[in-house]
């Protein structure tokens, strides 16, 4: 296969206090693909998403070792600014926040404070009509955003996510807060977004991760069991933990 | 990292840091104003405090002047009005926690209480001096001012208190009650003992408050020339922060000195007890967890 | 067999007695508001409730006597717009602080350094304001009287700093954890996801605190009376003296004022605008956090 490493994560560890939450993790990421974490949870899989762009700064008992590479410049090196690494990897949380203001300011919010140029409103209309939510809301942008539904919320953060056109999507369970409804219509997302993002997805939904992801990590007490393409790591699983794993033995 | 379109970086991160400086520098400088305040209100007396001063009577000669009846009658208005106002405090609030049914009579009280917390202390005051001392003819005695106290921390009692006994999890009071308790065992043997270092907390915060007013005790006439310690509830009184208003509001540069020395020892209490409050919740807190 | 229910004397007559401690604090409230009422209708027999309200001389213990509420009623607002000048912008300033960038480790010392200071009585406040702020203003401005209003702002700036800043915090605090990281997500600086999202979604309760904190100035007795003096002065001169509504009431309680005379009465009637005032500002806050708490639970 011919895909580029987009990011590249290398011997991490991640501690909080004296726990090690992450053990060594080796992992590549590849460039307009949907990588998949899972395992059961407490594993440490949202530990490590939050590491790639640099959200586990704010806790303060949280400390790193390793390296993760993007686009071959280190993640955590000095002279890297966090702000700017999150401005071009961005992130959907595991429930829902939008901001207490219009749907159109949680959209233009970002943009606008990065002083990101063009059209705002055509901004706004793509990484709504990006989101799949552009028809549901074309009438009410001005509306307060947290009159949507939880599964509209969502798609408002991944909108909200897309308007910064970021070069990676970090997901924490996008769905866990959803209903099957709203969770199928998230994943026809994930497919679309493909075209033009790298993609990395947490999830404890083994469905989901083998419906939607090119590639799978399997995350188990904070040690990586295996790691491959998807459909292998699901059907020709090369480890034993694994295999009880994704047939549903345990977790 | 690759090089990016947007350069506005450098400048927001400026006003980031500038900003976190600010806010720095003002709570710094808050801080200081209050060592400063500490400072300032304690230095002058600090050469007047000797046992003589403790154990003197008011007097028009500073040399000769104290606060023994200050501190007497502050000792009897607070052990009154604590006599009165934690038993009902804290049975209003187990009331109001475990016995009220959701209906508009407890919205009110409950509403009630909330109102009343912020209601100025000089409001109470004019209460007491209306009801107690005028309608009840308690004259201006310590048992005037105990009630009138006693109606002024009450909400402040209640609320804290609530807040313990609401944090006490609902699966002990089950356990209770799945082996056949009444509500009321439930409540002494179990909810209220568990609460306890939360009510304490909270009446000894409420008690300190009583220590330290002025105005309603001013409104209900508690003498500024007292040269005697009251003997019973029916006496006359003067208390602590009455001596302190009163030097203080002299012009004579000994009677603030004299001010001072009486601040020291009023907030030398009222620092034992918040010591004491605080210890005992940093004890409950670490129990629990 | 089940046997039938006894009647429980101890837990009914318990339960009536646990009612009647709850229902004090409503008597309490009937208590005030039948004496305020009763006592300012005998003073509005006697004066014209217009004279009282729009008065500008406010004379009831020298001849000729006029009762005039203006002259006090601006003495207070001077003061609560001075105590607002220092307490909002350094309560909210703390309170950013303490919820946005202090450590565990410092926010433990300074919430218990808050609540002592909240602790400190107004007298002392007021002595402060006495030896310390009015000859520091003298030094600054020479042209300041010994009671001035400027003083008592201060101190009762300083005084409701603490609760404002404690409970600007807690609003603050209760802006979930996960809009910080959304509007982080999204590259912005610590003073963006501040300024821009924490603050505006804590604003109802901190629009609270400084209603509360209003009330608390306009309640307050002891600092101002000490600091700014008793002279009512219908004046926007924060360098002279004035004097407050509750600083009146204290003035004619240190005298011996008999029941039923005029001047009691006044007592009664300022107490009922003080009373009116604070309740109203106390409802609208205690409105304002309810709605804030519904929003995040």
């Amino acid at each position: 296969m011919s895909e580029s490493v987009i990011l590249d994560i290398d011997d991490v560890c991640i501690r909080y206090g004296d726990e090690l939450a992450v053990r060594n993790v080796t992992l590549p990421i590849y460039e307009k693909k949907i990588t998949a974490i899972i395992g059961p949870s407490g594993c440490g899989k949202s530990t490590l998403l939050r590491s790639l762009n640099r959200m586990n700064d704010f806790i303060h008992a949280c400390s790193q070792d390793g390296k993760i590479s993007f686009h071959e410049s280190d993640l955590y090196s000095n002279t890297t600014d966090p702000v700017e690494v999150r401005r071009r990897i961005g992130m959907v949380f595991q429930r829902p926040n939008p901001f207490p203001k219009s749907i159109y300011r949680n959209i233009a919010w970002g943009p606008s404070i990065n002083g990101l140029g063009g059209n705002m409103d055509e901004r706004v209309e793509r990484a709504l009509k990006q989101a799949a939510l552009w028809d549901e809301v074309k009438d009410r942008l001005q509306d307060s955003a947290l009159n949507l539904s939880g599964g509209q919320q969502q798609r408002l953060c991944i909108a909200r996510a897309l308007a910064m056109e970021p070069e990676i999507i970090l997901m924490d369970e996008p769905c866990s807060a959803l209903d099957p409804v709203s969770t199928a219509r998230i994943e026809d997302l994930l497919f679309e977004l493909k075209e033009n993002y790298t993609i990395v997805i947490v999830t404890h939904n083994m469905q989901q991760a083998a419906r939607v992801s090119d590639y799978t990590a399997f995350l188990e007490n904070g040690v990586m069991i295996e790691y491959g393409i998807t459909e292998d790591v699901f059907t020709r699983p090369e480890n034993k933990r694994t295999e009880e794993y994704v047939t549903g033995r345990f977790g | 990292m690759k090089d990016q379109v947007v350069s506005n970086l450098a400048w927001r991160h400026r006003k980031a840091a500038a900003f976190r400086y600010f806010c720095i520098g003002v709570t710094m400088f808050a801080v200081a104003i209050l060592v400063v305040l500490i400072y300032q209100v304690t230095s002058l007396g600090m050469p007047w405090l000797d046992m003589q001063f403790l154990e003197s009577f008011p007097s028009r000669f500073p040399e000769k002047a104290g606060i023994k009846s200050a501190l007497v009658g502050t000792l009897w208005l607070i052990s009154l009005t604590a006599l009165i106002s934690i038993p009902v405090g804290v049975l209003a609030a187990v009331y109001l926690e475990e016995y009220a049914p959701p209906n508009r009579l407890t919205e009110f009280i409950n509403l009630n209480i909330a109102n009343l917390a912020g209601v100025p202390s000089i409001v109470y005051g004019i209460l007491g001096l209306a009801i107690f001392v005028r309608f009840f003819a308690l004259e201006r005695s310590v048992i005037s001012g105990a009630l009138t106290m006693s109606l002024l921390i009450l909400p402040v009692i209640i609320i804290s208190s609530r807040e313990a006994i609401k944090a006490v999890p609902g699966s002990l009071r089950q356990a209770a009650f799945a082996v056949g308790a009444t509500r009321w065992q439930v409540v002494r043997s179990h909810v209220l003992p568990a609460a306890l270092p939360g009510v304490i907390t909270g009446v000894i915060l409420a008690i300190s408050r009583a220590i330290g007013e002025t105005a309603p005790l001013i409104m209900i006439g508690a003498l500024t020339y007292v040269a005697f310690v009251p003997e019973g509830p029916m006496d006359e009184f003067t208390a602590l922060p009455i001596q302190i208003f009163n030097w203080t509001s002299r012009p004579q540069e000994e009677f603030h000195e004299l001010a001072s020395a009486g601040i020291i020892v009023l907030l030398a209490v009222l620092l034992a007890m918040n010591a004491i409050a605080v210890y005992i919740r940093y004890r409950g807190s670490k129990k629990s967890s | 067999m089940m046997q039938p229910a006894k009647p429980r004397y101890l837990e009914n007559s318990l339960q009536v007695a646990f009612f009647m401690c709850a229902a004090i604090s409503t008597v309490t409230t009937v208590a005030v508001i039948s004496v305020l009422a009763f006592e300012t209708y005998g003073f509005l027999q006697q004066v014209p409730i217009t004279e009282f309200l729009f008065g500008t001389e406010w004379t009831p213990l020298l001849h000729p006597k006029s009762y005039g509420l203006l002259p006090l009623l601006a003495g207070t607002m001077l003061i609560v717009v001075g105590a607002s000048l220092v307490a909002v912008p350094v309560g909210l300033s703390c309170a950013i602080f303490l919820s946005e960038y202090a450590s565990e480790r410092t926010r433990d010392i300074l919430k218990p350094v808050l609540e002592i200071l909240a602790g400190i009585p107004t007298v002392v406040y007021g002595f402060f304001a006495l030896t310390f702020v009015t000859p520091l203003l003298k030094t600054v401005l020479p042209q300041t009287q010994v009671f001035n209003a400027a003083s008592g702002a201060i101190v009762v700036g300083i005084m409701v700093l603490p609760m404002v800043a404690s409970l600007c915090d807690d609003a603050l605090r209760a802006v979930p954890q996960s809009l910080r990281e959304g509007a982080y997500s999204l590259g912005a600086t610590s003073f963006e996801v501040t300024t821009r999202v924490v603050v505006p979604a804590g604003l109802s309760g901190i629009f609270a605190a400084f209603v509360l904190a209003i009330s608390r100035a306009i309640g307050e007795t002891m600092a101002v009376t000490l600091a700014a003096g008793a002279t009512p002065n219908l004046t926007i001169n924060p360098l002279e003296g004035i004097q407050t509504m509750t600083a009146y009431i204290v003035q004619v309680s240190l005298g011996d004022t008999p029941a039923g005379t005029l001047t009691y009465q006044t007592l009664f009637a300022v107490a009922s605008v003080l009373f009116l005032i604070t309740l109203s500002l106390n409802i609208i806050a205690n409105r304002v956090m309810k709605r804030f708490q519904e929003v995040y639970e």
